[in-house]
Parts: structure tokens; sequence; C-alpha cells
């Protein structure tokens, strides 16, 4: 059973997390103790993957440097970027495998937890049959990893089931550009943001969650482009926007269909566009007829008066940009609303043109790179499709199988834990995901994990996930580990190897290599090293639309990044999309597709009469497990605090920092309240990037997209209490006002 | 930056403990120490420059002066002259047949007079017991620190002339 | 130095203190950041400002400074205060019109930024200014600031002080009123905020 073994207390106690506030070796002079080496790499955390250099000093990562010559971010870092080099040689680190015990955990050889998971796997497919196991991967994993843990899936265990936290993150839009466009990347380079005349950023906090975009917008205004942002709350770039349209949660595809409405009203669409590389237009407009503005208005809050701007702005500029991330697509309806946005840029033609399209913001270091070699249920690499005859034989030939071989499509991330909840899935084998935090409806999690009977982690630090493992394996960073990643523009960037794995921890990509050959799957997993991975990986990923085969490592470092496609050696690479005007659909066409309106899956009514939407802060990554046991980090932000509108909070008589009760239809939590001007009074706000009682996700709710299976992250229903006394895990540290707003520079620490 | 405001207008202090590094005038304790150290250097160099050209001029040649005839003084008799100055008082002693030597009779220790001791066959100074040999005037015993400087003396038709004086060693 | 100047354009901040850590990874300060960043009412506004030490031309900080601790070199940069002569007196945290030095009782010593003299004074670019992700602070060639709309300017009025620095502070080319609250744009069959009552 995968009950956690003692009380998480104790877990946390030795485990961690606990804040780490010096670097490894402590502050020592660098004039006098200089790093050894600098490592050009790329960060590991959201997917703009800045550029940052490593000091390296022995075999520890020892602080960092800025890499002023990497184009996309010129230096530029976030604070997480400036903090991450913290982990190595954190206390909390994994230094050996682990094994359940009734006291907690203890650590045992590499063959003995390694023999075990196999042991145990193969009982489990032995009694309940191949499909009983499910892998589960992370989108921070570099691509080698991601397009390994694939074939580990399909061949070394042969379950259909395998899929990657990036379902909580990108379907929506890869959905919908696939369905648009038959491609899953960014069409444009980022370079173009600054030549657009209008940009519209629909449902993405840039200035929190991919701070170096923000440069790129302020210098689109400062060349005159106007800028115009649709967001429940003001988050910080609000305050430079041409238009702020706080659009109600969960209604952003009217807001779209209003902006297409009245385009198609006032004629403003680019017909030569349309007619020479569109299909399905006249369905389209057809079913925007009913959105003029007033009923747009009343559906979403957001004035007629500003629909009507925002659609005129949009559309006569002659390049416009619409940039969206988890705002739009954590919805039940997200791949319509991407598909509302995509068809908002069809109409205008801006599409394949300096300066133009539109564009998802990927969230995850890997998130692109993650979603393109395999890892998904129903996904096989280079961006093939499972179900796909062509394909099949494709990925069986160069996995050296028969095409019979490889499984069908199996369950998405959120399936797969319901699955395991009704008892489908009896073991689940995991790696870079920590679901207890980041998947909805966090009960339901924790009950289907104890129902596991097998579970193996494969992690740097024990997780909150991973206090319910059997076993647990000491895996590597990102910073030990040599591959290839794929940055939101779709730039395929170099990962270098700084350090190797401390202790007796492994890479991860041993680890998976070590458990198919115990399997007796070894000779389908020939790797000594990621680079050999990688060299199959371009052959599989070789004339699918994700081609990576003309990239090569050396390549990477000249050119500073190649953008796939890249089908030859000789190819420069492909940094924008659709310049000739064809998309990748065998008809060569762009889609129009009809997104009809449908309500919420958590209906605000009656006892639950208030929005709640969850998201981020900049001081924080995900689930915390990273970036929790940063000191400085965690001081920036230390707890969640519920954003509501003074309006709001006056209901409820809360004032700033006072402890209020949140509860959905699945649970409640309890936090401080942080009364501000910056959110609709209808809706609050809770970032997630806590654990157990502090985790927003005990609130949130299982509706998924049907088409992209992401859940609703963005809209549930919950209702208000003012609560009597803090919760016990509040400590009298804890409790802060928003009057302090950060606690930068509120702690004195003595030097050394 | 400096250069902008009137130096008229500042009080005293502003201008006494300038914000300023280029306007100020103390002296750090690096500047003094780099000076102490150039100036001993100088005095060192300065040294080692007299000591060399003491060493590379060993003889010091004066104009010669006569002494005495061969055979005038008797075996281990003493005659006293002044050479090169009339203040420096010189002893030459009749060591054997033919054999002369010279020095100048200021002991180096306090400058009292030596003599010849014929018993001990030795110039020996009376004040503090300062004994000196009478070979090559090297300090034999007592507080003199130095040899006594030797008069050259050359032979020039049946006499004998004073024609330097030999300071010991590296003086 | 070098041909650079630093800018700072507090419209620009995002809040996210990048330079705050990034400053605090100096082992001059271990640990301990230079930067002053506020939250200027996140009741009203997501609004933040970070700021360096301006370097003004005649630092008040200095003249205020009873032990003649605090130095501006030829180079314009006014340097935090000298260890063997600081005494932690806070006469330079009161005097400062910006507010910028930092007392540390614990170590008797005031800190203050000093444009990571270690790197500026060999031609590299400080810190804050290198990672600030929204370039609120930059350090460039003037040519590129003139690419901007704002327009920088280094003079300041403190009451009857008048106070120019080495960094320049960027102001708006226009200046709009800007509505803070949510509910001025918001829409609810008629403007909310028009609606309510008073």
């Amino acid at each position: 059973m995968a009950e956690v073994p003692v009380s998480p207390d104790i877990l946390i106690d030795r485990f961690g997390p606990h804040p780490a506030y010096t670097p490894p070796g402590g502050w020592q002079d660098e004039s006098r103790n200089p790093a050894e080496r600098l490592v050009k790499t790329h960060c590991c955390f959201c997917g703009q993957q800045c550029g940052i250099q490593l000091k390296v000093r022995g075999n520890q990562v020892i602080g960092f440097e800025p890499w002023e010559e990497f184009p996309f971010n010129h230096g530029m870092l976030c604070p997480k970027g400036v903090k991450r080099y913290m982990q190595g040689g954190h206390s909390d680190r994994l230094l050996d495998p682990l094994l359940r015990t009734p006291e907690g955990f203890r650590t045992a050889s590499w063959d003995e937890a390694l023999n075990f998971t196999v042991k145990r796997l193969k009982e489990v497919q032995d009694k309940y049959g191949k499909d009983s196991v499910a892998i589960y991967g992370g989108a921070s994993l570099i691509s080698e990893k991601s397009y390994l843990l694939g074939k580990f899936a399909r061949v070394a265990l042969g379950t259909r089931h395998i899929d990657y936290n990036g379902r909580l993150c990108m379907v929506s839009a890869g959905t919908a550009y696939k369905l648009a466009f038959g491609v899953d990347r960014s069409p444009l380079p980022w370079s173009d943001i600054p030549k657009a005349q209008v940009v519209l950023v629909a449902g993405a906090n840039v200035a929190e969650c991919a701070p170096i975009t923000t440069d790129y917008l302020w210098r689109c205004r400062d060349a005159g482009g106007k800028l115009i942002v649709v967001d429940p709350r003001m988050t910080p770039i609000c305050r430079n926007a041409d238009m702020y349209l706080p659009v109600r949660p969960g209604t952003d595809l009217a807001l779209y269909m209003g902006l297409l409405h009245v385009i198609l009203r006032d004629g403003l669409e680019r017909r030569d566009f349309i007619s020479k590389y569109t299909t399905g237009f006249a369905q389209v407009a057809e079913s925007v007829r009913p959105w003029d503005p007033r009923t747009a208005g009343e559906k979403t809050g957001v004035p007629p008066e500003a629909i009507e701007r925002a659609a005129q702005l949009f559309a006569k500029a002659d390049r416009a940009i619409a940039l969206h991330a988890r705002g739009v697509e954590h919805q039940s309806k997200g791949v319509e609303n991407c598909l509302a946005l995509i068809n908002l840029c069809l109409a205008t033609g801006n599409l394949g043109r300096e300066g133009a399209g539109c564009a998802m913001i990927t969230g995850q270091g890997n998130g692109q790179g993650g979603r393109e070699h395999g890892q998904k249920c129903d996904q096989l690499p280079g961006q093939r499709s499972i179900s796909d005859p062509e394909a099949r034989a494709h990925t069986a030939k160069v996995w050296g199988i028969t095409p019979d071989e490889i499984p069908q499509a199996g369950y998405s991330a959120v399936e797969i834990m319901e699955a395991i909840h009704r008892g489908e899935i009896k073991a689940l084998l995991s790696c870079c995901f920590n679901p207890l935090v980041s998947l909805p409806d966090a009960k339901f999690t924790q009950e289907a994990l104890e129902k596991l009977e097998f579970f193996g982690v494969v992690d740097f630090f024990m997780s909150e996930t991973a206090h319910h493992a059997d076993v647990v394996l000491a895996g590597s960073l990102q910073e030990e580990e040599e591959g290839i990643g794929c940055t939101n523009e779709g730039r395929v960037i170099h990962i270098r190897k700084a350090v190797d794995p401390p202790g007796n921890a492994k890479g991860d990509s041993w680890i998976y290599v070590e458990l198919a050959k115990r399997l007796g799957k070894g000779k389908y997993f020939p790797y000594n090293s990621t680079k050999e991975i990688y060299e199959e990986l371009r052959e599989a990923s070789r004339g699918g639309h994700a081609d990576d085969f003309g990239i090569t490592y050396e390549k990477i470092d000249k050119n500073m990044g190649i953008f796939w496609p890249c089908p030859t050696l000789d190819h420069p690479g492909t940094p924008r999309l659709f310049e000739d005007g064809r998309s990748f659909h065998p008809d060569g066409k762009h889609h129009f597709v009809v997104t009809p309106w449908r309500e919420s899956g958590d209906p605000v009514s009656g006892e639950f009469p208030i929005y709640l939407t969850t998201g981020r802060v900049v001081s924080q990554y995900l689930s915390g497990t990273q970036t929790r046991r940063i000191g400085a980090l965690l001081d920036q932000y230390p707890n969640p605090r519920l954003e509501i509108h003074p309006r709001l909070a006056e209901q409820y008589q809360l004032n700033d920092g006072d402890w209020v009760t949140i509860t959905s239809r699945r649970n409640e939590i309890t936090l401080q309240a942080m009364v501000v001007k910056t959110i609709r009074p209808d809706t609050v706000f809770i970032p997630y990037h806590w654990a157990g009682k502090r985790s927003a996700n005990r609130l949130t709710h299982r509706t998924l997209d049907p088409r992209s299976k992401i859940p609703e992250f963005k809209v549930s229903a919950c209702q208000l209490r003012k609560a009597d006394a803090p919760p016990d895990w509040a400590t009298a540290a804890n409790s802060d006002t928003t009057k302090g707003g950060g606690k930068a520079n509120a702690r004195l620490r003595v030097l050394r | 930056m400096s250069l902008l405001h009137d130096r008229s207008k500042d009080p005293l202090w502003k201008d006494e403990f300038s914000v300023f590094t280029s306007d100020e005038r103390y002296v750090t304790r690096r500047q003094f120490a780099k000076f102490l150290t150039l100036a001993s250097l100088g005095m060192f160099v300065g040294n080692l420059w007299i000591v060399l050209k003491s060493y590379l001029t060993k003889k010091l040649v004066y104009p010669p002066a006569e002494v005495a005839t061969l055979g005038e003084i008797p075996v281990r008799g003493v005659k006293l002259f002044s050479y090169p100055l009339p203040q420096d008082n010189c002893i030459m002693v009749r060591t054997g047949e033919d054999e002369y030597v010279a020095y100048s009779q200021k002991c180096t220790h306090l400058s009292c007079a030596v003599y010849y001791s014929a018993r001990d066959n030795r110039l020996e100074c009376p004040c503090h017991q300062g004994f000196f040999s009478i070979k090559d005037g090297s300090v034999l015993q007592g507080p003199p620190p130095r040899p006594l400087p030797q008069i050259v003396l050359e032979r020039e038709g049946g006499k004998l002339i004073a024609t330097g004086v030999k300071v010991g060693g590296n003086g | 130095m070098h041909g650079y100047e630093f800018y700072v354009d507090p419209s620009r901040c995002i809040g996210c203190q990048s330079c705050v850590n990034a400053c605090a990874e100096c082992e001059t300060h271990r640990g301990q950041s230079m930067i002053n960043f506020d939250f200027i009412d996140r009741g009203s506004t997501t609004a933040t400002a970070a700021y360096v030490c301006w370097h003004c031309d005649e630092p008040t900080c200095a003249m205020a400074c009873p032990a003649d601790a605090i130095k501006k070199g030829d180079d314009g940069i006014v340097q935090s205060s000298l260890k063997p002569r600081c005494i932690g007196c806070s006469n330079c945290v009161l005097a400062c019109p910006f507010g910028i030095p930092k007392i540390f009782p614990e170590l008797e010593q005031m800190m203050k930024c000093d444009m990571c003299y270690d790197r500026t004074s060999i031609g590299k670019r400080p810190m804050c200014a290198t990672v600030c992700p929204s370039q609120a602070l930059s350090y460039v060639h003037p040519e590129e600031i003139a690419r901007r709309r704002e327009k920088p300017t280094n003079v300041f009025y403190f009451g009857k002080q008048k106070i120019t620095t080495l960094v320049h502070m960027m102001t708006p080319a226009e200046t709009d009123a800007v509505s803070l609250d949510v509910l001025d744009y918001m829409w609810e069959g008629t403007y909310v905020a028009a609606a309510r009552s008073e």
C-alpha cells in the first residue's frame, strides 16, 4: 500500500523542505578562491529557458554568472534563475535510494532498490495485466529523457499508460494549434514581439510567470506598440497596458468571439488572406454572429465599448500578435479559447510574417520538447500520433520492434489518477512530477495514491507525493545530465552537464536504462550516455513535424540554438513558421475551427457564489519542491495568501491579514487574506505552490477539457468564511500583512 | 564632479574632510608606508653606492714623503714621522735587517698613540691594552675594532719613501 | 563608466526582485542585498520600485559622515562606507534624501550599493541591471535609452536642496492620470465604478 508510513511532519523534518540560505561551501571570497569553471547552460525552471552560466568548483555548483551573449535573454534572469544553484548541495538532497519501512524510509543500495522496483512492477503486471502499470513523466526533463520514458513505457513495460505533468500545462494550446495549423509549436520567434504594433496578452501573467518576456513587451511599447491585457487580475504588466480587460473567470471564449464579431461586423477582416490560406471561415463567421459586444459584455463583465475598441485596435494594426498562457488554457474550454484566439489572428491575416502571429507561452523548462517525443499518452517521437500507422511503423523501426508491439493511446495524467482511484491501475512509476500538489482535487489524489499496490518515484528531493512511495530512486538535477531541450519559441537548446550527481544519486537516464535491463529489455536500451539517446532521438523524430534530425549539440552551440523543423544537417532551422503560407495539414491550409460556448465545470451558484482562480507567484515554481527549499525565494512570498478585493472582503468583515477559510465543493483550507484592489470583486485568487493544508489544489475540481484533458484550474466556485483562529500550520513567524509586501531585506543574517 | 562647486564658498571642514578622493590631502597609511619603503630603499641604495665605492678604492694616494734612510734606525728600532699631513702621526719600525714597516700611530679604538713593544714584537696601545700585529697591523687583542692603517714604504736609492696609506680590509 | 550610464525606470518594474536576489549573491556583502525595493501600495496597485544608490555628485551621506568614511572617487561612484572608519552611527541613513544606506547593527557598519564596483571598474555591468527582466534597472549606452519614450533626468529637488546624480531616473513622456482600481474598468450592465453609491 502506498499510505504514508509515518506522519508527514516526521518526513518533512528529515527530508525537508528546509530553506537553504548560503551557497554550498559558504560565502567564500571569490578573489581568493575563484570558481574553477563557468558552464554555459540554461535555467532549470520555466519555458523561457534563459541562458545562464553556472560557477563550478570541484563537483559542486556554487553560484551563477549571467550569460549575456545568449540572444533570448541577454543575461537577464528572474529570481528563481538567480537562486537555482542552491539546489545541488542542498541538505535535503537525496543521496541514496530509499525503501519504505514502517518507521519511514531507509537507505538501500542501487541493486536492492532497482531489483525491488522491477520485482514489484512485474508482479503487478503478471497479476493484473500490462496496462495496470502507469508511467508519469515531466516537462522539465531534457528531451532525451522524455523520449526515453516514452520508449520505456511502451517497450520495457508494454503499457499504454504514460503521461506527464505537461498535461496540466500545454495540452490545450497543443491540441488547438494542431487542429488549426497541424503542428504544435509557437509559430513565431520572440524577436517578433517588439516588431508588432499591437500585442494582445490573454490569460498570461507575464511579469510573474515569464518575466523575461516583459522586456520584449516593453520594447514593443518603446517602438509605439500597444498592449492589451486580458486577465481577471491586474498583474504587474497591466500597469503599462493601453487596454485592460478584466474578464470574468471562464468567460474568455465569449470575449474573443465578441472581438471577432466586431471585426467581421466592421469588415476589418483580411479577405485575401482568408481565401488564399484558410478553410472553415464561413462556419466560424456564422458562429460568432450572436456575440455582439453587449452580449459578450454581459457574459464577461468587460464593457462593450472596450470590446469594440480592442477589436478595432487589433484588427486595424498591420502587425498584431496574440500571446496566451494558462489563464485561457486551464479551462474546460481551454482548446476553444486558444482556437478563438487563433481565429482572430487568421481573420486579421496575422500569421507567417515578421511581427505578426499567435503564440502560446510555454510554461515548463522543456514544455515544448517534452510534448514532442512520445511522453504523452497519444504521442510518438517527432510529434507523431500513436494511432497513425505510418508513425507507428517509423517508430517501431527505430525502436527495433514490430508496429503491433506499440500499444495504443492510454490515459492522460488526471485520467491515470482516476484509474488508480477506481482500482484499474495498480502501480505507478513517476519522475519529475508532484501530483499531490499539482493535480486538482488533492484529496482525491491522496486517496488514489493510498490505493496503489506499488509506487516508485525518481526524484532528487523528497516531494510530498514521494512520501507515499514504496521506493524513491535518487535522481539527478538538470545540471547533472547533458541533453537538449526546446524553449517556448521552438528553439532547441543545449543543456550542459556541470557536475556529477552527488553521493550515490544517479542520472535519471541511468536509472531507467537499469530498470529496462532488469526487466529483460536491455537490448532495446543500449545507452551509456544521454548523447547516445539523442542520436536515436534524432532518427526517431526524423520526418515528423518536430524534426530534430538536423540538429546536433555542436550545431546548437555554434548558432545559439536551432529552431525546428530542421530536417537535414545543413538546414539552418525554422525560426518562423508558415512563412510560405502553408500549414502542416495535408491540405496545406490553416483551419478555422468553430468554438461553441458552454459553461465551466464547477458552476458559481448558490452556496458557492465566488469565483476561485489559482495561479503562481514569481518567486516559486510549480509545486515548489525545488523553490520552497531556497530560503531567499521562500522569504519573498512565504505562504499562499488569498487575494480578495476590498468590496468582497467587506462583505465578510475581512481586513488585510485576517485568516479566512475558503471552501469549495471538494474541501476547505484556511489562509490569510491579502486585500487588494487588483482583482475582480467576484473573484479570489490563491497561488498553488504549497502542499498539504496550504494547497490550493485541495479546492480545485477534476473537470477536464474533453479534447486536451487539461484540468480547469482557473475556474472553480467557492465560499468564504472568516476563520475563528489561525490554522494549526500557522506560527507567529508565518503571519505577516500585505503592508510589508514581500520580505525584501527584512531579515538580517549574520555575515561570515 | 569636484570641479563643479565653488571652493571659496565652502566652509573649512568641507575642504579639510573632502568626500572626493581626488581632493584628499591627508596621507593614508598605505601612502606613508610607501613613502617609508621608498626612502628606506633610497638610503639603502645610497649606502650601497658608498660601500661599492670604498671597496673599489683600496689605496689612497698621497704625495710621497721621505721618512728615513736605510740603516738610520737599529733593528727593533722605532722612528716617528708624519704622513701624509703634519697631524697624521705615524710610527716606523725596523723589524729585521732589511725589513721596515710603518703604520699610523692613531689607535683605531680611541686614537691614543700606539708604541712598539720590542719585547713582544708588536704595537701596543697603552690606553686600553689594544695590541696590533707588526706584520699587517691587524688587531691581536683588545677593543680596537679595525686594523691599523699601514703606510706603504718604497725604497729609492737608500731612502725610505712613504707613498700611500693602506686601509685594512674593507674598511 | 566605460561609456555606460545607469538608468532606473520604476514604471517598468514588475516586482520580481531578481535584482534583490542577484545583488545578495555578491561575496562582499554575502547574502545581504543592497537594493532598496518597495511595494508602493500593494493594496491599491501592483506597482513596485527598485532603487540603487544614486551616486550623487555631492553625496549628502558622505557630507554627513562624522568618521569621513564615505568617499566618492573620480569615476563618480560613491563607495560604501570604509570598514575601518564606519562607527555605525546612522547619520548617513538619516541624511540620504533617497533613503539608500542601510545600517547593520550587528556589524556596526553601513553598507550600500557601490554599483558593483568590482564589475563596473573593469567594464562589466552591475549585477542588478544585468538580470533585471524588465530592464527597469539598465546599464547601457545613452543611445539605447534614446529609443525609449521616457526621458532620463538626474536632477532632483528636496526642499531647498538640489541634487544631481550619476544614476538617471526615467520620467514619463506623457503624464495621463491612470486609474488603478479594477472597478473603473469593469462592466455589469453599466460601469461598476460609476454605479457605486457614494
